[in-house]
């Protein structure tokens, strides 16, 4: 016969564990979970007479029912918005039923002109690389709508969050980023060690965008990056010595319109049948592949503005 | 790598081992991955992602010798360059967010 | 001839996964982040180099080498500045961290403590 263990030892087993996470008696947070100690929230009187004059104030202002404009507005905006979705729906469902199913053999998609692009890549477009070869000369015009979204999104982002520079020169000692260190001399040094290597890293894998896989988009993007880790050592006021509003204009809209002039002349002498005089060079050098070298650069321009105007649009409101 | 020829004895040493070490590193970056999801402070996390980063980048550089593909090199220099960005935003940001925390407590704990 | 190159380059290679191995056991064994900053800062700059020698000894000389040579350069100046932010995060956010280790105020205190341990032990 076994004995009956004592309740001490019956809490060392695993059975009593076990057991006890089962039933769930034992919370599971405490002892193991670092927890801060709570308070409770107290609102003093200020704060809620305040936060209720606000309150009124907004809603007098939304229902001011003075505003002749305002309640005609209110009364046919549930109606007109509910026509819209359905009419909207109803369209899109529509179209969607005319797409052939997936797979089927005589799909748009299984074509011909795939493998022509593999076979005939190469001699047709002088790049070793396909993939950029295709994407800037069979498909430049694809190319160009992106570069396009680019642009527009910095637009919006810019409509949302930039303000103006006077108003952040005042305000540049009570924002949100005053509490952050504000010089680094070991990030100083490195950086000015390191922001030349990322940049003609980044010049590097532009150049080398019909060679090898590269191309506009990853050099921008890198370009960005390198800008970004200046900007982190060195601040915003060294970097707009070099790099300021002013110039994101210039560079940003004369790389779009460089875009659009080369496509723009493709597509005469494509139209009309005449020879343009663009050469190809020979395979796997430098300047090689026609117009791919002039394009990727000017892709990597548009994309490296976007990335730094993001961060500066974000962290400081202007650039 | 991939096609069935007959290889010499360098050559498939050179195989198992890159193998070997490609699923040894892999078990590694686990394990960082773990170290990420437990550790109690933002420092402690973000070791981890960056150790992450570092065991990745050797698992290119093989594959870049094991594929005969010489531009793969290319990405592993981009991995170190986002890597070194992302811990110097991420601890400039924390910094600010907490300096300005300790001094509202500071100004509510003076008050009262 | 290449076997020796092979032998060579995968000696080092073993030696650059020994070290992620203690690393990987530093991370999960050392109790204090400021710690665990010694084992991770030991792989980024001991391990990966041990490992590119290794492959660059297995390969010869190519273009592919010549990059390899890059990433450590770049790696070995990025490393440490990485380390020396994440620290001073540490320190300045822990309130707690006089339980986990000793801090000194000045590193002249250090240097004052060391001397008198110094003289000790030779008495």
């Amino acid at each position: 016969m076994s004995r009956r263990k004592t309740d001490e030892e019956y809490r060392q087993t695993g059975a009593f564990r076990f057991f006890r996470w089962l039933s769930g008696s034992k919370d599971a947070y405490i002892d193991t979970v670092e927890m801060k100690p709570q308070t409770e929230a107290v609102e003093t009187k200020e704060e809620e007479e305040r936060r209720e004059a606000e309150h009124k104030h907004a809603v007098e202002k939304a229902y001011d029912s003075n505003n002749r404009a305002i309640i005609v507005f209110n009364k046919i905006y549930r109606l007109v918005a509910a026509i819209f979705t359905v009419f909207l729906l109803v369209s899109l469902i529509y179209a969607v039923s005319y797409l052939p199913k997936i797979g089927d053999a005589d799909n748009a998609t299984s074509n011909e002109v795939a493998r022509r692009y593999i076979e005939n890549g190469v001699q047709e477009t002088g790049a070793v690389n396909i993939v950029s070869g295709m994407i800037l000369t069979y498909r430049a015009f694809d190319t160009f709508g992106e570069t396009n979204v680019l642009f527009i999104a910095t637009c919006c982002v810019m409509l949302m969050l930039m303000l103006d520079e006077k108003i952040l020169e005042k305000m540049d000692g009570r924002d949100d980023r005053r509490f952050e260190p504000k010089s680094d001399p070991i990030l100083k040094t490195m950086a000015s060690f390191l922001c030349p290597v990322i940049f003609i890293f980044a010049i590097y894998i532009l150049f080398n965008g019909h060679l090898s896989p590269g191309g506009g988009f990853s050099g921008g993007a890198v370009l960005g990056a390198g800008m970004i880790i200046y900007v982190n050592a060195f601040g915003f006021k060294n970097t707009q010595r070099f790099f300021n509003e002013t110039i994101y204009k210039i560079a940003k809209i004369s790389a779009l319109c460089m875009y659009g002039l080369i496509g723009s002349y493709f597509y005469i002498t494509g139209a009309n049948h005449i020879a343009n005089h663009i050469p190809l060079g020979k395979v796997g050098e430098l300047i090689s592949g026609g117009i791919i070298l002039p394009i990727n650069i000017v892709v990597g321009i548009e994309v490296a503005c976007t990335m730094y105007a993001f961060y500066a649009l974000f962290r400081r409101g202007g650039l | 790598m991939l096609v069935q020829e007959s290889l010499t004895l360098v050559e498939t040493c050179k195989l198992y081992t890159f193998i070997g070490v490609l699923i040894f590193l892999a078990i590694i970056l686990f394990a960082c991955l773990i170290r990420a999801i437990m550790g109690p402070r933002v420092a402690d996390r973000v070791i981890a992602v960056n150790m992450m980063g570092t065991v990745v980048m050797v698992m290119i550089s093989i594959l870049a010798l094991l594929l005969k593909e010489g531009y793969l090199m290319d990405i592993c220099l981009i991995y170190a360059c986002i890597s070194f960005l992302a811990v110097v935003v991420i601890t400039k940001v924390y910094l600010g967010v907490f300096a300005e925390r300790m001094i509202e407590e500071e100004e509510k704990h003076g008050d009262v | 001839m290449e076997m020796f190159r092979f032998v060579l380059g995968s000696a080092f290679l073993l030696i650059g996964m020994v070290v992620f191995a203690i690393e990987v056991f530093g991370i999960f064994r050392l109790n204090c982040a400021l710690n665990r900053l010694h084992s991770a800062a030991l792989g980024d700059t001991l391990g990966i180099s041990s490992c590119m020698i290794g492959l660059m000894i297995m390969e010869g000389f190519t273009f592919t080498t010549l990059k390899m040579a890059l990433v450590i350069l770049f790696f070995w100046m990025a490393s440490p500045v990485s380390s020396h932010l994440l620290a001073n995060l540490e320190i300045t956010t822990y309130a707690d961290l006089d339980s986990k280790a000793t801090t000194y105020e000045d590193i002249s205190l250090l240097e004052d403590e060391m001397k008198q341990n110094g003289a000790k032990r030779e008495n």
